[in-house]
Protein backbone atom coordinates (compact mmCIF):
# COMPACT_ATOMS: atom_id res chain seq x y z
CA UNK A 1 0.00 0.00 0.00
CA UNK A 2 1.36 3.50 -0.80
CA UNK A 3 2.16 5.97 2.06
CA UNK A 4 -0.37 8.10 0.78
CA UNK A 5 -3.15 5.26 0.68
CA UNK A 6 -2.81 5.15 4.28
CA UNK A 7 -3.42 9.10 4.11
CA UNK A 8 -6.31 8.34 2.57
CA UNK A 9 -7.93 5.88 5.04
CA UNK A 10 -6.95 9.11 7.86
CA UNK A 11 -9.02 11.36 5.62
CA UNK A 12 -12.20 8.57 5.51
CA UNK A 13 -11.53 7.93 9.48
CA UNK A 14 -12.06 12.12 10.10
CA UNK A 15 -14.58 12.24 7.26
CA UNK A 16 -17.13 10.03 8.83
CA UNK A 17 -16.29 11.25 12.71
CA UNK A 18 -17.51 14.97 11.20
CA UNK A 19 -20.27 12.72 9.61
CA UNK A 20 -21.54 12.12 13.10
CA UNK A 21 -20.54 15.66 14.45
CA UNK A 22 -23.11 16.66 11.46
CA UNK A 23 -25.60 14.12 12.30
CA UNK A 24 -25.97 15.33 16.15
CA UNK A 25 -25.68 19.25 14.85
CA UNK A 26 -28.54 18.76 12.81
CA UNK A 27 -30.75 15.93 15.24
CA UNK A 28 -30.34 19.52 17.69
CA UNK A 29 -31.40 21.92 14.98
CA UNK A 30 -34.40 20.17 14.33
CA UNK A 31 -35.17 20.01 17.86
CA UNK A 32 -34.86 24.11 17.91
CA UNK A 33 -37.86 23.97 15.54
CA UNK A 34 -40.08 22.42 17.98
CA UNK A 35 -38.70 23.87 21.02
CA UNK A 36 -37.40 27.60 20.43
CA UNK A 37 -36.19 27.59 23.81
CA UNK A 38 -33.46 24.64 24.26
CA UNK A 39 -30.83 25.50 25.46
CA UNK A 40 -31.41 29.19 25.18
CA UNK A 41 -28.33 31.56 25.74
CA UNK A 42 -26.26 28.37 25.82
CA UNK A 43 -26.21 27.08 22.84
CA UNK A 44 -28.64 28.94 20.53
CA UNK A 45 -30.22 27.95 17.48
CA UNK A 46 -27.67 29.76 14.47
CA UNK A 47 -24.43 28.34 16.40
CA UNK A 48 -25.94 24.64 15.87
CA UNK A 49 -26.82 25.26 12.08
CA UNK A 50 -23.46 26.56 11.74
CA UNK A 51 -21.94 23.42 13.13
CA UNK A 52 -24.31 21.55 10.95
CA UNK A 53 -23.54 23.26 7.54
CA UNK A 54 -20.07 23.79 8.11
CA UNK A 55 -19.37 20.28 9.09
CA UNK A 56 -21.21 19.06 6.10
CA UNK A 57 -18.78 20.98 3.65
CA UNK A 58 -16.03 19.61 5.58
CA UNK A 59 -16.85 16.09 5.58
CA UNK A 60 -17.12 15.82 2.23
CA UNK A 61 -13.81 18.06 1.35
CA UNK A 62 -11.92 15.34 3.36
CA UNK A 63 -13.84 12.73 1.88
CA UNK A 64 -12.73 13.96 -1.98
CA UNK A 65 -9.66 14.68 -0.69
CA UNK A 66 -8.91 11.00 0.91
CA UNK A 67 -10.62 9.39 -2.19
CA UNK A 68 -8.24 11.56 -4.35
CA UNK A 69 -5.21 10.37 -2.25
CA UNK A 70 -6.43 6.78 -2.31
CA UNK A 71 -6.71 6.49 -6.21
CA UNK A 72 -4.18 8.71 -7.49
CA UNK A 73 -1.23 6.74 -6.61
CA UNK A 74 -3.29 3.27 -8.53
CA UNK A 75 -3.54 5.55 -11.64
CA UNK A 76 -0.13 6.72 -11.93
CA UNK A 77 1.52 3.18 -10.49
CA UNK A 78 4.00 6.26 -8.46
CA UNK A 79 3.82 7.57 -4.67
CA UNK A 80 2.49 11.22 -4.28
CA UNK A 81 4.95 13.46 -4.90
CA UNK A 82 5.37 15.77 -1.15
CA UNK A 83 3.16 13.24 0.45
CA UNK A 84 5.33 14.10 4.05
CA UNK A 85 3.94 18.03 3.27
CA UNK A 86 0.43 16.32 3.16
CA UNK A 87 0.59 13.88 5.78
CA UNK A 88 1.60 16.95 7.94
CA UNK A 89 -1.44 19.03 6.79
CA UNK A 90 -3.86 16.94 7.28
CA UNK A 91 -3.07 16.83 11.42
CA UNK A 92 -2.84 20.81 10.92
CA UNK A 93 -6.30 20.28 8.83
CA UNK A 94 -7.90 18.16 12.06
CA UNK A 95 -6.68 20.41 14.86
CA UNK A 96 -7.37 23.22 12.93
CA UNK A 97 -11.38 21.86 12.39
CA UNK A 98 -10.87 21.41 16.05
CA UNK A 99 -10.28 24.53 16.88
CA UNK A 100 -12.83 25.99 15.16
CA UNK A 101 -15.29 23.81 16.47
CA UNK A 102 -14.49 24.47 20.24
CA UNK A 103 -14.31 28.16 19.52
CA UNK A 104 -17.46 27.79 17.88
CA UNK A 105 -19.13 25.85 20.80
CA UNK A 106 -17.75 28.00 23.64
CA UNK A 107 -16.90 31.59 22.57
CA UNK A 108 -19.52 31.49 19.34
CA UNK A 109 -19.76 35.03 18.90
CA UNK A 110 -18.07 38.16 19.05
CA UNK A 111 -18.27 42.21 18.36
CA UNK A 112 -18.34 43.06 15.11
CA UNK A 113 -14.91 43.77 14.70
CA UNK A 114 -11.65 42.20 12.66
CA UNK A 115 -10.97 40.28 15.43
CA UNK A 116 -13.92 38.62 15.30
CA UNK A 117 -13.64 37.85 11.92
CA UNK A 118 -10.07 36.63 12.44
CA UNK A 119 -10.61 34.47 15.38
CA UNK A 120 -14.10 33.93 16.06
CA UNK A 121 -16.21 33.80 13.11
CA UNK A 122 -16.29 35.17 9.66
CA UNK A 123 -20.03 35.46 9.89
CA UNK A 124 -20.65 34.15 5.84
CA UNK A 125 -22.94 31.07 5.98
CA UNK A 126 -21.14 27.79 4.78
CA UNK A 127 -17.36 29.30 5.34
CA UNK A 128 -18.19 30.19 8.94
CA UNK A 129 -14.68 29.36 9.91
CA UNK A 130 -12.40 32.46 11.03
CA UNK A 131 -10.15 33.87 8.74
CA UNK A 132 -6.99 32.07 10.09
CA UNK A 133 -8.79 28.72 9.83
CA UNK A 134 -9.84 29.68 5.63
CA UNK A 135 -6.43 30.56 5.28
CA UNK A 136 -5.17 27.12 6.39
CA UNK A 137 -7.61 25.44 4.45
CA UNK A 138 -6.19 27.23 1.05
CA UNK A 139 -2.62 26.38 2.27
CA UNK A 140 -4.19 22.40 2.21
CA UNK A 141 -5.75 22.75 -1.30
CA UNK A 142 -3.23 24.41 -2.27
CA UNK A 143 -0.95 21.36 -0.84
CA UNK A 144 -3.45 18.83 -2.26
CA UNK A 145 -3.40 20.50 -6.07
CA UNK A 146 0.63 20.65 -6.10
CA UNK A 147 0.30 16.77 -5.04
CA UNK A 148 -2.19 16.01 -7.82
CA UNK A 149 0.16 17.98 -10.40
CA UNK A 150 3.51 17.14 -9.60
CA UNK A 151 2.40 13.61 -9.46
CA UNK A 152 2.01 13.22 -12.74
CA UNK A 153 4.72 15.19 -13.90
CA UNK A 154 7.01 13.22 -11.93
CA UNK A 155 5.05 9.92 -13.00
CA UNK A 156 4.87 11.26 -16.49
CA UNK A 157 1.77 9.85 -17.13
CA UNK A 158 -1.68 11.40 -18.02
CA UNK A 159 -4.80 9.85 -18.07
CA UNK A 160 -8.13 11.14 -19.51
CA UNK A 161 -9.68 11.36 -16.10
CA UNK A 162 -6.76 13.09 -14.79
CA UNK A 163 -7.07 15.88 -16.90
CA UNK A 164 -10.59 16.27 -15.88
CA UNK A 165 -9.66 16.10 -12.65
CA UNK A 166 -6.21 18.53 -12.74
CA UNK A 167 -8.65 21.26 -14.52
CA UNK A 168 -11.36 20.79 -11.90
CA UNK A 169 -9.03 21.79 -9.43
CA UNK A 170 -7.85 24.80 -10.38
CA UNK A 171 -11.93 26.30 -10.04
CA UNK A 172 -12.41 24.51 -7.15
CA UNK A 173 -9.42 26.48 -4.94
CA UNK A 174 -9.99 29.64 -7.04
CA UNK A 175 -13.67 30.14 -5.95
CA UNK A 176 -12.56 29.45 -2.56
CA UNK A 177 -10.75 32.62 -2.27
CA UNK A 178 -14.76 34.09 -2.72
CA UNK A 179 -14.68 33.39 0.87
CA UNK A 180 -12.36 35.95 1.60
CA UNK A 181 -13.89 39.75 0.42
CA UNK A 182 -14.95 41.65 2.86
CA UNK A 183 -17.80 44.04 0.91
CA UNK A 184 -19.89 46.14 2.60
CA UNK A 185 -22.85 45.84 -0.06
CA UNK A 186 -25.18 43.31 0.95
CA UNK A 187 -26.05 42.61 -2.81
CA UNK A 188 -22.49 42.42 -3.90
CA UNK A 189 -21.88 40.58 -1.25
CA UNK A 190 -24.08 37.95 -1.69
CA UNK A 191 -23.86 38.02 -5.84
CA UNK A 192 -19.86 37.14 -5.38
CA UNK A 193 -20.63 34.26 -2.19
CA UNK A 194 -22.91 32.43 -4.48
CA UNK A 195 -20.03 32.26 -6.90
CA UNK A 196 -18.55 29.81 -4.20
CA UNK A 197 -21.35 28.15 -2.61
CA UNK A 198 -23.34 26.88 -6.10
CA UNK A 199 -20.23 26.38 -8.15
CA UNK A 200 -18.78 24.43 -5.39
CA UNK A 201 -21.70 22.58 -5.18
CA UNK A 202 -23.57 22.55 -8.75
CA UNK A 203 -20.41 22.53 -11.01
CA UNK A 204 -17.21 21.57 -9.29
CA UNK A 205 -17.78 19.23 -6.99
CA UNK A 206 -19.64 17.39 -9.50
CA UNK A 207 -16.74 16.70 -11.51
CA UNK A 208 -15.24 15.93 -9.14
CA UNK A 209 -17.40 13.25 -7.95
CA UNK A 210 -17.65 12.13 -11.55
CA UNK A 211 -13.81 11.42 -11.16
CA UNK A 212 -14.50 9.19 -8.24
CA UNK A 213 -17.10 7.41 -9.79
CA UNK A 214 -15.18 6.14 -12.63
CA UNK A 215 -12.13 5.20 -10.75
CA UNK A 216 -14.91 3.41 -7.94
CA UNK A 217 -16.32 1.67 -11.23
CA UNK A 218 -13.18 0.77 -12.78
CA UNK A 219 -12.01 -0.74 -9.55
CA UNK A 220 -15.35 -2.35 -8.21
CA UNK A 221 -17.05 -3.41 -11.72
CA UNK A 222 -13.93 -3.45 -13.72
CA UNK A 223 -15.52 -1.15 -16.19
CA UNK A 224 -13.02 -0.40 -19.12
CA UNK A 225 -11.21 3.31 -19.10
CA UNK A 226 -12.55 3.92 -21.72
CA UNK A 227 -16.08 3.66 -20.85
CA UNK A 228 -15.47 5.35 -18.13
CA UNK A 229 -13.38 7.85 -19.24
CA UNK A 230 -15.92 9.14 -22.73
CA UNK A 231 -18.70 8.55 -20.09
CA UNK A 232 -16.61 11.15 -17.73
CA UNK A 233 -16.33 13.52 -21.23
CA UNK A 234 -19.88 13.90 -21.83
CA UNK A 235 -21.05 13.81 -18.64
CA UNK A 236 -18.58 16.83 -17.90
CA UNK A 237 -20.15 18.80 -20.52
CA UNK A 238 -23.54 18.65 -19.60
CA UNK A 239 -23.23 19.18 -15.74
CA UNK A 240 -20.69 21.91 -16.53
CA UNK A 241 -23.02 23.44 -19.42
CA UNK A 242 -26.25 23.37 -17.47
CA UNK A 243 -24.04 23.99 -13.65
CA UNK A 244 -22.54 27.34 -14.29
CA UNK A 245 -25.05 29.37 -15.30
CA UNK A 246 -27.92 28.01 -13.24
CA UNK A 247 -26.27 29.68 -10.64
CA UNK A 248 -28.96 32.56 -11.62
CA UNK A 249 -31.39 30.35 -9.60
CA UNK A 250 -29.86 31.70 -6.67
CA UNK A 251 -30.27 35.70 -7.49
CA UNK A 252 -33.76 35.86 -5.60
CA UNK A 253 -34.54 38.55 -2.93
CA UNK A 254 -30.70 39.95 -2.99
CA UNK A 255 -30.82 42.54 -5.56
CA UNK A 256 -29.36 40.70 -8.16
CA UNK A 257 -30.47 42.64 -12.02
CA UNK A 258 -33.70 40.33 -13.01
CA UNK A 259 -32.38 38.47 -15.93
CA UNK A 260 -30.34 36.48 -14.02
CA UNK A 261 -33.41 34.94 -12.80
CA UNK A 262 -34.38 33.84 -16.26
CA UNK A 263 -30.88 32.83 -16.84
CA UNK A 264 -31.19 30.63 -13.53
CA UNK A 265 -34.32 28.89 -14.35
CA UNK A 266 -33.21 27.42 -17.78
CA UNK A 267 -30.21 26.54 -17.11
CA UNK A 268 -30.88 24.82 -13.65
CA UNK A 269 -33.96 23.08 -15.63
CA UNK A 270 -32.02 21.58 -17.46
CA UNK A 271 -30.16 19.59 -14.82
CA UNK A 272 -32.58 16.85 -14.60
CA UNK A 273 -31.03 15.96 -17.86
CA UNK A 274 -27.58 15.12 -17.51
CA UNK A 275 -28.75 13.18 -14.15
CA UNK A 276 -31.42 11.25 -16.18
CA UNK A 277 -28.62 9.81 -18.45
CA UNK A 278 -27.01 8.52 -15.41
CA UNK A 279 -29.61 6.65 -14.17
CA UNK A 280 -29.76 5.03 -17.39
CA UNK A 281 -25.84 4.46 -17.24
CA UNK A 282 -26.52 2.80 -13.52
CA UNK A 283 -28.94 0.31 -14.99
CA UNK A 284 -27.01 -0.45 -17.55
CA UNK A 285 -24.20 -1.34 -15.54
CA UNK A 286 -25.51 -2.86 -12.82
CA UNK A 287 -27.52 -5.24 -15.50
CA UNK A 288 -24.13 -5.80 -17.78
CA UNK A 289 -22.55 -7.02 -14.85
CA UNK A 290 -25.89 -9.15 -13.72
CA UNK A 291 -25.65 -7.75 -10.25
CA UNK A 292 -22.57 -9.34 -9.68
CA UNK A 293 -20.21 -8.05 -6.76
CA UNK A 294 -17.61 -8.46 -4.48
CA UNK A 295 -18.25 -5.64 -2.40
CA UNK A 296 -22.22 -5.60 -1.76
CA UNK A 297 -22.36 -1.92 -0.05
CA UNK A 298 -19.79 -0.36 -2.21
CA UNK A 299 -22.44 -1.31 -5.46
CA UNK A 300 -25.59 -0.60 -3.54
CA UNK A 301 -24.07 2.95 -2.34
CA UNK A 302 -22.90 4.13 -5.90
CA UNK A 303 -26.69 2.82 -7.53
CA UNK A 304 -28.25 5.53 -4.15
CA UNK A 305 -25.67 7.99 -5.31
CA UNK A 306 -27.23 7.63 -8.83
CA UNK A 307 -30.88 7.35 -7.63
CA UNK A 308 -30.41 9.77 -5.14
CA UNK A 309 -28.50 12.58 -7.20
CA UNK A 310 -31.42 12.23 -9.87
CA UNK A 311 -34.57 12.21 -7.36
CA UNK A 312 -33.02 14.96 -4.88
CA UNK A 313 -31.34 17.41 -7.07
CA UNK A 314 -33.33 16.52 -9.84
CA UNK A 315 -36.88 15.94 -9.31
CA UNK A 316 -36.74 18.19 -5.81
CA UNK A 317 -34.90 20.60 -7.86
CA UNK A 318 -37.00 20.58 -10.76
CA UNK A 319 -40.19 21.41 -8.45
CA UNK A 320 -39.60 24.37 -7.91
CA UNK A 321 -36.38 26.17 -10.20
CA UNK A 322 -38.92 27.90 -12.88
CA UNK A 323 -38.64 31.69 -11.73
CA UNK A 324 -42.53 31.60 -11.16
CA UNK A 325 -42.18 29.29 -8.69
CA UNK A 326 -38.90 29.74 -7.26
CA UNK A 327 -40.25 33.43 -5.90
CA UNK A 328 -42.10 31.72 -3.11
CA UNK A 329 -40.39 28.94 -2.46
CA UNK A 330 -36.81 30.18 -2.04
CA UNK A 331 -35.41 30.62 0.95
CA UNK A 332 -38.11 28.38 2.70
CA UNK A 333 -37.77 24.85 4.35
CA UNK A 334 -38.58 23.52 0.34
CA UNK A 335 -35.05 24.65 -0.58
CA UNK A 336 -33.77 23.10 2.83
CA UNK A 337 -35.62 19.74 1.91
CA UNK A 338 -34.32 19.91 -2.06
CA UNK A 339 -30.92 20.50 -0.60
CA UNK A 340 -30.56 17.87 1.75
CA UNK A 341 -31.83 15.13 -1.10
CA UNK A 342 -29.42 16.58 -3.16
CA UNK A 343 -26.26 16.96 -0.95
CA UNK A 344 -27.10 13.25 0.36
CA UNK A 345 -27.74 11.75 -3.27
CA UNK A 346 -24.99 13.54 -5.51
CA UNK A 347 -22.27 13.08 -2.45
CA UNK A 348 -22.77 11.43 0.68
CA UNK A 349 -23.88 8.02 -0.83
CA UNK A 350 -20.67 8.74 -3.73
CA UNK A 351 -17.92 8.90 -0.45
CA UNK A 352 -19.60 6.29 1.86
CA UNK A 353 -19.26 4.02 -1.18
CA UNK A 354 -15.79 4.96 -1.52
CA UNK A 355 -15.15 4.04 1.78
CA UNK A 356 -16.36 0.38 1.34
CA UNK A 357 -14.28 0.07 -1.46
CA UNK A 358 -11.11 1.16 -0.23
CA UNK A 359 -11.68 -0.86 3.22
CA UNK A 360 -12.08 -3.83 1.05
CA UNK A 361 -8.63 -3.32 -0.32
CA UNK A 362 -7.18 -1.97 3.17
CA UNK A 363 -8.63 -5.36 5.19
CA UNK A 364 -7.68 -7.67 2.42
CA UNK A 365 -11.29 -9.41 1.83
CA UNK A 366 -11.75 -10.80 -1.21
CA UNK A 367 -15.39 -10.58 -0.62
CA UNK A 368 -17.71 -7.70 1.14
CA UNK A 369 -20.83 -8.17 2.76
CA UNK A 370 -22.31 -8.21 6.18
CA UNK A 371 -25.47 -7.57 7.77
CA UNK A 372 -25.15 -4.39 8.95
CA UNK A 373 -24.36 -2.57 6.01
CA UNK A 374 -27.73 -3.52 5.05
CA UNK A 375 -29.54 -1.99 8.31
CA UNK A 376 -27.37 1.07 7.98
CA UNK A 377 -28.05 1.66 4.28
CA UNK A 378 -31.96 0.94 4.97
CA UNK A 379 -32.08 3.22 7.89
CA UNK A 380 -29.86 6.20 6.46
CA UNK A 381 -31.80 6.45 3.16
CA UNK A 382 -35.03 5.77 5.06
CA UNK A 383 -34.05 8.23 7.46
CA UNK A 384 -33.08 10.88 4.62
CA UNK A 385 -36.20 10.32 2.74
CA UNK A 386 -38.40 10.88 5.42
CA UNK A 387 -36.48 13.54 6.53
CA UNK A 388 -37.15 15.27 3.21
CA UNK A 389 -40.73 14.59 3.26
CA UNK A 390 -41.04 16.27 6.06
CA UNK A 391 -39.32 19.15 5.00
CA UNK A 392 -41.11 19.70 2.11
CA UNK A 393 -44.34 19.56 3.67
CA UNK A 394 -42.70 22.49 5.95
CA UNK A 395 -41.64 24.11 2.99
CA UNK A 396 -44.79 23.94 0.59
CA UNK A 397 -46.66 25.30 4.27
CA UNK A 398 -43.93 28.43 4.29
CA UNK A 399 -44.52 28.61 0.39
CA UNK A 400 -48.29 28.92 0.75
CA UNK A 401 -49.07 30.46 4.03
CA UNK A 402 -45.91 32.73 3.96
CA UNK A 403 -45.44 34.21 0.54
CA UNK A 404 -48.38 33.56 -1.44
CA UNK A 405 -51.31 34.11 0.63
CA UNK A 406 -49.51 36.68 3.08
CA UNK A 407 -46.69 38.28 0.92
CA UNK A 408 -43.73 37.86 2.93
CA UNK A 409 -44.37 39.72 6.22
CA UNK A 410 -42.76 39.35 9.37
CA UNK A 411 -46.95 38.72 10.58
CA UNK A 412 -46.94 36.27 7.87
CA UNK A 413 -44.29 34.33 8.83
CA UNK A 414 -45.36 33.43 12.17
CA UNK A 415 -48.88 32.21 11.05
CA UNK A 416 -47.20 29.96 8.32
CA UNK A 417 -44.04 28.91 11.14
CA UNK A 418 -47.11 28.13 13.38
CA UNK A 419 -49.36 26.42 11.12
CA UNK A 420 -50.04 22.93 12.13
CA UNK A 421 -48.79 21.59 8.30
CA UNK A 422 -45.23 23.03 9.20
CA UNK A 423 -45.22 22.19 12.63
CA UNK A 424 -46.04 18.49 11.56
CA UNK A 425 -43.30 19.10 9.12
CA UNK A 426 -40.58 19.46 11.85
CA UNK A 427 -41.73 16.71 14.19
CA UNK A 428 -41.34 14.35 10.57
CA UNK A 429 -38.17 15.69 10.34
CA UNK A 430 -37.05 15.23 13.81
CA UNK A 431 -38.07 11.67 13.88
CA UNK A 432 -36.78 10.75 10.66
CA UNK A 433 -33.72 12.82 11.76
CA UNK A 434 -33.07 10.03 14.61
CA UNK A 435 -33.97 7.51 12.25
CA UNK A 436 -30.81 8.50 10.26
CA UNK A 437 -28.81 8.82 13.46
CA UNK A 438 -29.12 5.20 14.24
CA UNK A 439 -28.28 4.33 10.59
CA UNK A 440 -24.92 6.40 11.11
CA UNK A 441 -24.32 4.56 14.32
CA UNK A 442 -24.88 1.44 12.45
CA UNK A 443 -22.71 2.58 9.67
CA UNK A 444 -19.95 3.08 11.65
CA UNK A 445 -19.93 -0.10 13.82
CA UNK A 446 -20.46 -1.78 10.25
CA UNK A 447 -16.77 0.36 9.10
CA UNK A 448 -15.03 -0.88 12.07
CA UNK A 449 -15.97 -4.67 11.74
CA UNK A 450 -16.54 -5.41 8.26
CA UNK A 451 -14.22 -7.36 6.65
CA UNK A 452 -12.79 -8.73 10.33
CA UNK A 453 -15.32 -11.00 11.04
CA UNK A 454 -16.01 -14.85 9.82
CA UNK A 455 -15.16 -14.76 5.82
CA UNK A 456 -17.52 -15.19 3.23
CA UNK A 457 -16.69 -18.74 1.10
CA UNK A 458 -13.85 -17.97 -1.14
CA UNK A 459 -15.53 -19.25 -4.17
CA UNK A 460 -19.04 -17.24 -3.71
CA UNK A 461 -19.48 -14.08 -5.54
CA UNK A 462 -21.93 -12.05 -3.77
CA UNK A 463 -25.30 -11.28 -5.80
CA UNK A 464 -26.60 -7.88 -4.87
CA UNK B 1 -50.33 32.86 -8.76
CA UNK B 2 -52.81 31.78 -6.67
CA UNK B 3 -51.39 29.53 -3.81
CA UNK B 4 -53.42 26.45 -4.97
CA UNK B 5 -51.73 27.09 -8.74
CA UNK B 6 -48.32 27.32 -6.80
CA UNK B 7 -48.89 23.72 -5.09
CA UNK B 8 -50.46 22.43 -8.22
CA UNK B 9 -47.96 23.80 -10.58
CA UNK B 10 -44.89 22.47 -8.65
CA UNK B 11 -45.97 19.35 -7.96
CA UNK B 12 -46.91 18.71 -11.75
CA UNK B 13 -43.45 19.35 -12.60
CA UNK B 14 -41.73 17.23 -9.94
CA UNK B 15 -44.07 14.28 -11.47
CA UNK B 16 -42.85 15.09 -14.90
CA UNK B 17 -39.45 14.56 -14.03
CA UNK B 18 -40.07 11.80 -11.64
CA UNK B 19 -42.04 9.83 -14.70
CA UNK B 20 -39.22 10.61 -17.06
CA UNK B 21 -37.05 9.32 -14.38
CA UNK B 22 -39.57 5.90 -13.94
CA UNK B 23 -39.31 5.90 -18.30
CA UNK B 24 -35.24 5.51 -17.53
CA UNK B 25 -35.28 3.04 -15.43
CA UNK B 26 -38.33 1.10 -16.77
CA UNK B 27 -36.58 1.54 -20.48
CA UNK B 28 -33.26 0.00 -19.51
CA UNK B 29 -35.02 -2.79 -17.50
CA UNK B 30 -36.68 -3.56 -20.33
CA UNK B 31 -33.87 -3.88 -22.70
CA UNK B 32 -31.72 -5.31 -19.93
CA UNK B 33 -34.35 -7.81 -20.14
CA UNK B 34 -35.35 -7.91 -23.36
CA UNK B 35 -38.36 -7.75 -21.34
CA UNK B 36 -41.44 -5.99 -24.02
CA UNK B 37 -43.37 -5.80 -20.38
CA UNK B 38 -41.40 -3.34 -18.55
CA UNK B 39 -40.34 -1.88 -21.80
CA UNK B 40 -43.79 -0.83 -22.55
CA UNK B 41 -44.49 0.19 -18.82
CA UNK B 42 -41.57 2.50 -19.36
CA UNK B 43 -43.11 4.45 -22.64
CA UNK B 44 -46.90 4.79 -20.76
CA UNK B 45 -44.33 6.82 -17.97
CA UNK B 46 -43.29 8.57 -20.46
CA UNK B 47 -46.95 8.84 -21.78
CA UNK B 48 -47.87 9.87 -18.40
CA UNK B 49 -44.74 12.40 -18.24
CA UNK B 50 -46.59 13.58 -21.73
CA UNK B 51 -49.91 14.06 -19.87
CA UNK B 52 -48.37 15.85 -16.92
CA UNK B 53 -46.49 18.45 -19.73
CA UNK B 54 -49.90 19.36 -21.34
CA UNK B 55 -51.86 19.71 -18.23
CA UNK B 56 -48.71 22.13 -16.81
CA UNK B 57 -49.40 23.60 -20.37
CA UNK B 58 -52.62 24.24 -20.07
CA UNK B 59 -53.41 24.90 -16.73
CA UNK B 60 -50.13 26.06 -15.45
CA UNK B 61 -49.94 30.14 -14.78
CA UNK B 62 -46.11 30.11 -16.10
CA UNK B 63 -45.12 32.65 -18.83
CA UNK B 64 -45.40 31.44 -22.61
CA UNK B 65 -42.06 31.21 -23.44
CA UNK B 66 -41.27 28.79 -20.24
CA UNK B 67 -44.09 26.21 -21.44
CA UNK B 68 -42.38 26.70 -25.09
CA UNK B 69 -39.11 25.23 -22.83
CA UNK B 70 -40.97 22.58 -21.37
CA UNK B 71 -42.59 21.37 -24.58
CA UNK B 72 -38.85 21.06 -25.68
CA UNK B 73 -37.46 19.09 -22.45
CA UNK B 74 -40.17 16.84 -22.60
CA UNK B 75 -39.78 15.75 -26.01
CA UNK B 76 -35.97 15.75 -25.30
CA UNK B 77 -36.73 13.15 -22.48
CA UNK B 78 -38.11 10.79 -25.02
CA UNK B 79 -34.76 10.73 -26.45
CA UNK B 80 -32.36 10.22 -23.89
CA UNK B 81 -33.10 7.19 -22.45
CA UNK B 82 -32.65 5.07 -25.94
CA UNK B 83 -30.04 7.25 -26.83
CA UNK B 84 -27.80 6.39 -23.67
CA UNK B 85 -28.69 3.03 -24.02
CA UNK B 86 -27.52 3.10 -28.12
CA UNK B 87 -24.03 4.84 -26.85
CA UNK B 88 -23.51 2.76 -24.10
CA UNK B 89 -24.10 -0.17 -25.70
CA UNK B 90 -21.55 1.07 -28.58
CA UNK B 91 -18.68 1.68 -25.82
CA UNK B 92 -19.16 -1.81 -24.50
CA UNK B 93 -19.05 -3.01 -27.81
CA UNK B 94 -15.92 -1.44 -28.76
CA UNK B 95 -14.27 -1.94 -25.67
CA UNK B 96 -14.62 -5.72 -26.32
CA UNK B 97 -13.83 -5.97 -29.15
CA UNK B 98 -10.45 -4.52 -28.85
CA UNK B 99 -7.43 -6.91 -28.41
Amino acid sequence: MYRSQRLAVRYFTAAIALFGIMTAAGLLTAAYYLQPSLLYNVFDFQMAKILHINTLVIWLLMGFIGAVYWFLPKELEHEVVGIRLAEILFYVFCAAVAVVAVVFILVQYGSSNQFSMWFINQGRKYVEAPRWAALGIVVVVLTFVFNVVATAVRARRMTGILWVLMLDLVPLSVLYLDAFPQITNMSHDLYWWWWLVHMWVEATWEVLIGCLMAWSLMELLGTSRRIVEAWLYIEVMLVLGTGILGLGHHYFWIGTPQYWLSIGGFFSALEPLPLLGMVVHAIYDAGTHRMQTTNRPAFCWVLAEAFGNFIGAGVFGFMMTLPQINLYSHGTQWTVSHGHFAFWGAYGCGIIAIVYLVLQRTRDARFFDSRAWKWSFGLLNFGLVGMVGGLLIAGIAQAVYERAQGGSTLQAFVVATESPWFQSGMYVRLAFGVVFALGYVVLVYDLLTIGKRAPVAATQVVSA
Amino acid sequence: MTPMALFATATALGLFVLSGGAYGVLYGAGSLRSSRLLTRAGYACYGLQLLLLLAVCLAAPLAGLWKVFLIVSGITYGFIPPATWRLLHALHHRSEAEP
